[in-house]
């Protein structure tokens, strides 16, 4: 009996110190096992691109001319695509929600004659989600393909004609300092963003045309008018100041009778200083 | 006056004994009621090992505690040693604990529906802290299970004693054999992954050979004409509630036939027709108390051990293939290894009867043997051809399960079969397992295996030249080529190709190899 008391401690002792090493490389383990999934993800995504996506988008992604655009390009991945496309969300979700439902209606400036078909099941295609996701995973993986520091933007830049990547203004309100802006620019930018469809063609948001507005006063007068007003709580000093905050920071301070949170939260990485100035020009002239 | 008066008994105790023999008092008091039945005194010359005084204070908590009440008051010396018991039975409760234990742990992540199941399994692998580890314990646990409870009945009908008095608790126990294998089956499929799928596909199959309610017993099986998101849900549900709950009954009633009739001796130790465990006379009774109890926490640190020590130290996993494909069958599918023998049977001849009705008579059989098989002797000498009938069908069972398995009786294109061996589609296989740096750019010969660049690479390539040479008849003149392409930062698409009749017929499969993917084997 003594040794089975001495055994079955030293078997308890080792059980314990064996789960303690287990413990301490645990988290090492799980990003290991992790980066696995994701590998193997890619690798699906590959053969699955093999089988549905290179006849239209090439075999390494190339694009086939006349028949459907590049996906392992530069603008793919700098943001230029995004930017043109004037799309809110991450380049993952673009790609997701390209592959998964399609694209019904073509990109603005292209004549592909074929529409991108759905591919999710969820959409009537024929892919289940956890493939649409290897395929995401898959097209992205080409990022690293692509030098995206900014010496290598700029050779780019200079070497073709290629839009420069997207220098985002970021959400701080004093700087960088604005450029003059163009109103027309503005004007084209808040339809190309979307922002006519809850500002000028529905009431999701304030109103910015002064017909909207009961006092008859348009963005550009209530701008001002607000930063004076007893609820503000942001921290605008002028009208222009109050434009730019509304746009990168919108949730500093809701308009009355607004839900907070409803607008766009990602301009600030979107928008260059440019298009701020440009949407601000236009917006101050909406009296 | 107060509405309630505080009364505190002990404080009475302190104030007519004085402190210190009043807390000794409370405490003896208290070990004597967790215990229901020992004081402090017996605690202590329990575990010092002293010999009890008369009468046994020790059968006390037998009659006052309710766990200590489902075990006997004391064994027989002869069913102390390893032999003749092998603790098989006891094992067999150890893992279905372990694995209710695992399980529950597992199912806290895990939904059973064919969108997420999946996913869960990665998470819990990737990103639940010791989830790689309640997996592993959960699945070897599992099929050490299986092996356990077959050991278990093997040696009961090796010492004969499923005998007068002790037929129904065979019967029971092959229950709990039944139960066993569809709780481990049902199981499986909760992975979700091309194993999962296929191998309970298989497995299902036998259900639409049922006579004449073919279709329907299918349906109900599968909840649908192929596995699904009703199939997933009822096997989860069989798994975790239905089976468990059938199993816990069963060991109750099985657990209590053992106990009433009392360990069974070695047959030599009895004569023949006598069943004396029940008398078990004072001078070779070993206690409960202490002694078998510390053999059992000594068998529960080693068992412990050895399983934490395989999924860890020894690096026992549980498979994780892709994620489960109606569409794709890969090469090669199986059932569980304990249904392989099923398989094997199907393999014979028709559906209906090797499928259906010959397991149904022979799993039939199994369980009323104790009542046509009536010879009083328990001993060897006197059971030759029980033992031999016992022999042929571990032999028989043997063969079947190596009929079952995808190297008898399967044909498929030599081609295809070579291919597989480099690139396996049930499980990684040596090709995945090579490290990516391993396999440099470059178009590489199986027959000039010897001059490859890397050792990884030569490896390859002569067990592809091997492959190759095994099938010189159906494919004549032939060579194997394996193309190496970078195809994506960090992955590398590896095309492997058959040609033969000088390279007129070829074969090619791609494996796309991603640095971090981590197959290992």
């Amino acid at each position: 009996m003594t040794w089975r008391t001495v055994l079955g401690t030293l078997f308890i002792v080792a059980t314990s110190i064996i789960t303690a090493f287990w413990a301490i490389n645990e988290p090492a383990r799980m990003a290991d096992t992790a980066a696995g999934f994701e590998g193997r993800s890619i690798e699906a995504g590959a053969a699955l691109f093999e089988n549905n996506c290179t006849r239209c988008h090439g075999i390494k992604g190339e694009g086939l001319p006349g028949l459907a655009p590049a996906l392992n390009t530069r603008e793919m991945f700098n943001g230029t695509r995004l930017a043109n496309l004037g799309w809110a969300g991450s380049l993952e979700d673009f790609i997701h929600g390209t592959v998964a439902s399609g694209r019904p209606v073509p990109s603005e400036g292209t004549t592909y004659p074929q529409r991108m078909p759905t591919w999710s099941q969820e959409f009537g295609g024929p892919l289940r989600p956890d493939q649409v996701r290897n395929l995401v995973d898959f097209i992205i993986n080409w990022e690293q393909q692509h030098d995206l520091s900014a010496t290598a933007e700029k050779d780019a830049t200079e070497s073709g004609p290629v839009t420069p990547v997207v220098d985002a203004i970021g959400t701080d309100l004093a700087a960088p300092d604005l450029p003059s802006g163009d109103a027309a620019t503005g004007e084209q930018l808040a339809t190309t963003l979307g922002c006519v469809a809850c500002h000028i063609q529905t009431d999701v948001g304030p109103g910015w045309l002064a017909e909207k507005d009961p006092n008859g006063e348009g963005i550009g007068v209530r701008a001002a008018a607000r930063i004076a007003a007893q609820d503000y709580t942001g921290a605008a000093t002028t009208a222009e100041q109050y434009l730019r905050e509304s746009i990168v920071r919108p949730d500093d301070y809701v308009v009355d009778g607004y839900p907070p949170s409803t607008m766009v939260m990602t301009y600030g990485d979107q928008l260059t200083s440019q298009d701020v100035a440009d949407l601000i020009a236009y917006l101050m002239l909406l009296k | 006056m107060s509405l309630f008066k505080l009364h505190l008994p002990v404080l009475d105790d302190i104030k007519s004994q004085g402190l210190k023999s009043a807390l000794i008092a409370k405490t003896d008091e208290a070990v004597e009621r967790l215990t229901a039945g020992l004081n402090i005194g017996e605690v202590r010359s329990v575990l010092r090992g002293d010999p009890p005084s008369r009468p046994n204070p020790r059968v006390k908590p037998h009659a006052d505690g309710f766990w200590m009440h489902i075990r006997p008051t004391f064994f027989h010396n002869k069913v102390m040693a390893l032999h003749p018991t092998y603790r098989l039975g006891w094992l067999a409760v150890y893992f279905f604990v372990i694995e209710t234990i695992t399980g529950l742990v597992l199912m806290l992540w895990y939904t059973p529906s064919p969108l997420v199941a999946f996913e869960n399994m990665q998470d819990i692998l990737s990103n639940v802290p010791f989830g790689l580890l309640m997996r592993d314990l959960h699945r070897i646990g599992a099929e050490l299970m299986v092996i356990v409870v077959l050991l278990h009945m093997l040696r009961t009908f090796i010492t004969g004693s499923y005998k007068k008095p002790r037929q129904f608790t065979w019967f029971s126990g092959g229950v709990l054999l039944m139960l066993t294998l569809f709780l481990s089956f049902s199981g499986y499929l909760l992975p979700w992954d091309q194993l999962s799928l296929w191998a309970v596909t298989i497995g299902a199959s036998m259900a639409e050979a049922t006579p004449a309610i073919g279709r329907e017993v299918n349906l109900l099986v599968r909840g649908g004409p192929d596995f699904g998101t009703n199939g997933l849900l009822r096997f989860y549900l069989l798994h975790v509630f239905a089976l468990p709950l059938i199993a816990f009954i069963f060991i109750s009633v099985h657990y209590y036939k053992v106990i009433i009739h009392g360990h069974s001796l070695p047959p030599s130790d009895e004569n023949v027709g006598e069943d004396t465990a029940r008398k078990v006379p004072m001078p070779v009774r070993s206690y409960f108390l202490p002694d078998v109890l510390t053999k059992e926490v000594y068998w529960v640190a080693l068992w412990t051990a050895v399983l934490v020590f395989m999924v860890t130290v020894g690096n026992w996993h549980a498979p994780l293939e892709p994620h489960a494909d109606g569409q794709v069958t890969p090469l090669h599918t199986t059932a569980p290894w304990y249904f392989l023998w099923l398989q094997g049977m199907l393999k014979l001849g028709d559906k209906v009867f090797w499928g259906v009705i010959a397991p149904g008579i022979l799993s039939g059989f199994l369980f009323v043997m104790p009542y046509l098989e009536v010879g009083p002797s328990r001993r060897y000498v006197d059971r030759r051809i029980g033992l031999s009938v016992a022999a042929v069908a571990v032999a028989a069972f043997s063969a079947l399960t190596y009929m079952g398995t995808p190297y008898y009786a399967v044909s498929s294109s030599p081609d295809q079969e070579v291919v597989a061996v480099l690139v396996p589609q049930t499980h990684p296989g040596p090709l995945r397992a090579t490290p990516i740096g391993e396999l440099p750019v470059g178009e590489y010969k199986a027959s000039a295996w010897s001059s490859a660049p890397t050792s990884g690479l030569k490896e390859l390539l002569e067990l592809f030249n091997h492959e190759l040479h095994k099938f010189q008849e159906e494919l004549p003149d032939s060579e194997g080529l394996m193309i190496i392409e970078d195809w994506q930062p960090g992955m590398k698409k590896i095309t492997v190709q058959v040609l033969w009749n000088s390279g007129e017929d070829t074969f090619s499969q791609n494996v796309y190899l991603h640095q971090d993917s981590n197959y290992g084997e």
